[in-house]
């Protein structure tokens, strides 16, 4: 305590209270704590939304997209693409409507390639160990691009002369343009730590044995390319063509069959990219034949068409037919040719056991005129070359970190049980990178378990006002059939709109409520680095811990922990 | 990204961090209010926004009390204590004085709900009359608190206090809140607002306001208190905003007389989500038909005030009860 200064008249001049100690009151204290939002728990790929939109929101586009990119090299590809769970656990979605976080993805990814931002390269040290990546889809390149970021050396081989995987080989261009997946592989492939090796292919070219001998490690991302066998009672028409295979074709040559009806079987995007294209390319009726429901609000995820929503949305628009809850049961044949099938209504129903089984109602069945039948039920890994670690199976097994059973030999993506979209093969070959990158370092530790996601009972509701979500340009039908992209995107500003709609779960909004809130004066602002919590502190000679700043938090971010 | 950077920062220096602080802090930190106090929190907003060119004269209460502990003073402006009833002429005074001396700062007056709704009326209705150019600020914690949770006239109806007891024959306070905005008005005043801690901005611009009228204005600052009112000291927020949605708290502006605005409630909530945060109501959530008849007429009260001041907002509006909170990045909601 201040010595007192008795001044003329006998006025004492007051000691300050800043040299009190209130904040030996405490029994409680406030710390700031990030926890991961729900978008960013969701995103297969391990994006973070939340940090990217918050950069965003401040101004910062570059430094957002180089955020984003640190997970996903490819935003201008999966903000087209991905099915965007990130959009469904967003907890904006159980306020008005989910922040449209994949374009704003898209947005960034476009705005890189226009400004022709460089990926931060970093050039391998000369004794960097070398590991080979087989295939260049989406999971081999986000491998190279996690592996060469720290430091290591990779030779990327791929069979095509082109990488990209069915990216490049089967999306249709009007949902993917070719400038932005060309744009951002070959920035990826002009790393320096990254040798790129086209049309070298595994099982022809080389052996497994080779590059397990000849690299530190090696990861296999050559995706489920080979239409499944198909047949109806071991009936086959003559001209049979799998779904994926005409449609690689068509985006190849351009050369597409011209039936006046066609029938796909399937209920995924391969079923209703190719059914699009058939349609647009002059066939008169197109159908699309499922064994699963219309997505809708009330349908089960196992039940629904894997087909993204919004794909089979505009499909139905552009007069593709689709019969859902149906299966062939039949294939009525002239000779050799298709005239027709027998459908029958079908439906997923738990069996005895719980489990999901179709079940076919009797009765139902019914016939469709078809002059054409294509399968297009689901692709499984080529096995050349890969016989010793396939055994026979469809799918190459790993574990959690993209582990096979062979020491060093990693896999992801398509070519695994657990690919099936672009942002699962991005996750899969960061995540085998990481592991990858322990092996060579001798780490033993497996990365920690994420934390659980904030829940919107985690934040504070009376801070948000509620905001439409913005609304992307979409071509209109009559203009449709060509390669010009359906799905226009979001403009600066309504990108930037979208950024402001984010909530900031779990992470600090800086939006001054614990500054201007605390009776105690106890939160103080520095002026260095605004626009992330880490310019708020805490004075704890004068914190009460009340617990206000807690609870008035919009975004979660401060937590109150017990004192020790 | 922001774990790291929070990680790898070293701890900045407190101290020197509190010196450059982008806001006046006329009320520094140390005070000894209770945890959550709303009262510390509403000075701390009004001296932000009235600016450092103050003098205060201070009723005794929780206030002064806690803000001067000796030898210790929280105060970064000069600062009187007045007795508990005359802050009004406590104030009167300085203005003469600073008048007199050729000297321009602001003289505000700050008392509590008893100093201003009971004992310190007549000085502060005599401050009016005379037409002096001071702020006066009373801090509605609805009780004398610092004495221990008295009923005051401004306690609302059917509160628990040491003095209105909730009992057989009575569910807390017999009476009502007296109306000390309208009869404040009544002076032919130039400007009387009410605000609450729940919306900053709103009070901080209302205390700029009143700051530039030249001639007596009046605050009245809806501010919950942890302990009178019986809840957490981390709610005190909520239920400053509860009791504005509910309509029993209505923020509005009076000016010589008329009303000039008044904030709409977007979602208006009953009162029972405000009654049923806090102890002092505790009793008329007994399933007995006087607590029922109590909830009803305490409902009955807000909407009187909805109606009588036209609360009810039509359609979403920035300024109203939940567009004036919304917080933007950046901190920039903030008036
Ligand atoms: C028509 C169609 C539409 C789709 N639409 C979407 C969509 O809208 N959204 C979405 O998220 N996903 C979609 N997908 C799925 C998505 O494309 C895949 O999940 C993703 O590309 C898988 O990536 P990958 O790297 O594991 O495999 P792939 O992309 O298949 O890449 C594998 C690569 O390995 C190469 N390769 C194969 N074998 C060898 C070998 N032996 N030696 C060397 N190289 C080899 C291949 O040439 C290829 O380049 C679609 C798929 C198809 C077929
Ligand atoms: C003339 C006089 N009577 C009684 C007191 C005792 N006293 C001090 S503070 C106080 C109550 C203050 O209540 P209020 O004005 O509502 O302010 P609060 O403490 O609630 O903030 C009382 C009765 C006094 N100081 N002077
Ligand atoms: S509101 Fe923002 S941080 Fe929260 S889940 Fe949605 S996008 Fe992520
Ligand atoms: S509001 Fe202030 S006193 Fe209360 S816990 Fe937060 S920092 Fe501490
Ligand atoms: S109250 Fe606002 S400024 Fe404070 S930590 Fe939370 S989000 Fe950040």
């Amino acid at each position: 305590m201040s010595a007192l200064t008795y001044t003329r008249g006998g006025i004492a001049a007051p000691g300050s209270t800043l040299t009190a100690d209130t904040g030996s009151w405490r029994v409680q204290r406030p710390v700031h704590r990030h926890r991961p939002a729900p978008c960013h728990h969701a995103c297969p790929a391990g994006e973070d939304p939340q940090a990217y939109l918050a950069l965003l929101d401040a101004g910062r586009a570059r430094a957002a997209w180089e955020v984003l990119v640190e997970a996903n090299p490819l935003p201008a590809v999966t903000g087209r693409v991905c099915p965007h769970p990130c959009e469904q656990a967003c907890n904006r979605g159980r306020l008005d409507a989910a922040v449209a976080i994949h374009h704003v993805e898209r947005r960034l990814g476009d705005l890189a390639l226009e400004e022709g931002w460089a990926l931060p390269a970093v050039a391998p040290p000369r004794d960097a160990a070398r590991v080979a990546i087989v295939g260049a889809g989406p999971a081999g390149l986000s491998c190279a691009w996690q592996l060469a970021g720290r430091g290591h050396r990779v030779t990327l081989f791929e069979a095509e002369a082109e990488a990209g995987g069915a990216c490049a080989a089967a999306i249709p261009p009007y949902r993917l343009p070719r400038a932005a997946l060309e744009g951002e592989i070959a920035r990826l492939l002009a790393l320096p730590g990254i040798d790129f090796e086209p049309r070298r292919r595994l099982g022809r070219d080389f052996g497994l044995e080779e590059l397990r001998a000849d690299y530190a490690a090696v990861f296999l991302a050559v995706g489920a390319r080979r239409g499944r066998a198909w047949s109806i009672d071991g009936a086959v028409p003559s001209d049979l063509h799998a779904g994926l295979e005409l449609l690689e074709e068509w985006i190849r040559v351009g050369s597409l069959p011209k039936p006046a009806s066609a029938a796909v079987i399937g209920g995924g995007n391969t079923a209703m990219d190719l059914a699009r294209v058939l349609k647009a390319g002059g066939v008169e009726r197109v159908y699309v034949i499922t064994h699963n429901g219309l997505p809708g609000p009330d349908v089960p995820a196992e039940d629904a068409m894997r087909a993204l929503p919004r794909e089979i949305e505009q499909a139905r628009q552009e007069g593709v037919e689709i019969l859902a809850h149906r299966g062939v049961r039949r294939l009525i044949l002239r000779g050799e040719r298709v005239v027709g099938v027998e459908m029958v209504h079908m439906k997923k129903l738990a069996d005895d056991q719980g489990r999901l089984r179709r079940v076919a109602f009797d009765g139902t069945e019914t016939v469709l005129h078809v002059d054409m039948v294509i399968p297009a039920v689901g692709e499984e890994v080529d096995p050349q070359g890969l016989e010793s670690l396939l055994g026979g199976a469809a799918y190459i097994e790993v574990d959690d970190a993209g582990a096979t059973v062979l020491p060093g030999v990693f896999a992801g993506g398509d070519a695994t049980p657990h690919g099936g979209t672009v942002t699962a093969a991005v996750g899969a070959g960061r995540v085998a990178a990481e592991a990858i990158d322990r092996r060579l370092r001798g780490v033993d530790a497996a990365p920690e378990a994420p934390a659980e996601p904030i829940g919107i009972e985690g934040l504070n509701l009376a801070y948000y006002e509620p905001a439409p979500r913005a609304r992307e340009e979409v071509l209109p039908v009559s203009e449709r059939g060509g390669d010009a992209e359906i799905d226009r995107g979001l403009g600066p500003e309504q990108a930037a709109a979208e950024a402001r709609r984010c909530l900031s779960c779990g992470e600090c909004l800086a939006c001054d409520n614990c500054f201007t809130l605390c009776p105690d004066a106890a939160v103080l602002k520095t002026r260095e680095r605004a626009f992330d919590g880490s310019h708020y502190v805490f004075d704890y000679q004068f914190c009460k811990g009340c617990g206000l700043c807690a609870h008035e938090c919009p975004c979660g971010f401060i937590e109150m922990v017990a004192e020790g | 990204m922001n774990e790291e950077s929070s990680d790898s920062t070293p701890v900045p220096d407190v101290a020197a961090l509190r010196r450059r602080q982008p806001r006046f802090q006329g009320l520094e930190a140390g005070h000894r209010a209770c945890l959550g106090c709303a009262q510390a929190l509403a000075a701390r907003l009004v001296l932000e926004a009235a600016g450092p060119d103050v003098a205060v004269a201070n009723a005794t209460g929780c206030l002064e009390v806690f803000t001067t502990p000796w030898p210790e003073s929280a105060w970064r402006v000069p600062w009187v204590h007045s007795l508990f009833e005359n802050a009004g002429a406590v104030a009167s005074g300085l203005e003469a004085a600073f008048k007199a001396q050729g000297r321009a700062a602001k003289v505000l007056a700050f008392a509590g709900d008893g100093g201003t709704f009971d004992i310190g009326f007549q000085s502060l209705s005599g401050m009016i009359e005379r037409h002096h150019d001071v702020l006066y600020v009373c801090y509605d914690n609805e009780a004398y608190m610092n004495t221990g949770v008295q009923r005051s006239s401004s306690t609302p109806h059917a509160a628990a206090t040491t003095t209105s007891p909730a009992g057989r024959a009575r569910l807390g306070k017999r009476h009502l809140k007296k109306d000390i905005l309208s009869i404040v008005a009544a002076h032919h005043m130039p400007y009387a607002a009410t605000a609450s801690v729940a919306y900053p901005s709103d009070l901080r611009k209302k205390v700029r306001r009143a700051v530039a009228v030249e001639g007596p204005t009046f605050l009245l600052i809806h501010s919950p208190c942890p302990l009178g009112w019986g809840h957490d000291g981390s709610r005190s927020i909520e239920i400053a905003r509860l009791a504005v949605e509910s309509g029993l708290v209505p923020l509005i502006e009076l000016e010589r007389g008329e009303l000039t605005g008044a904030m709409p409630i977007r979602a208006v909530r009953p009162v029972t989500d405000y009654l049923k945060a806090q102890a002092r109501f505790r009793h008329l959530f007994a399933d007995t038909p006087e607590a029922h008849r109590e909830l009803e007429h305490l409902q009955a009260l807000a909407d009187h005030n909805i109606e009588v001041y036209g609360l009810r907002g039509a359609g979403a509006d920035p300024r109203d009860t939940a567009g004036a909170d919304t917080v933007r990045r950046g901190g920039a909601r903030w008036a």
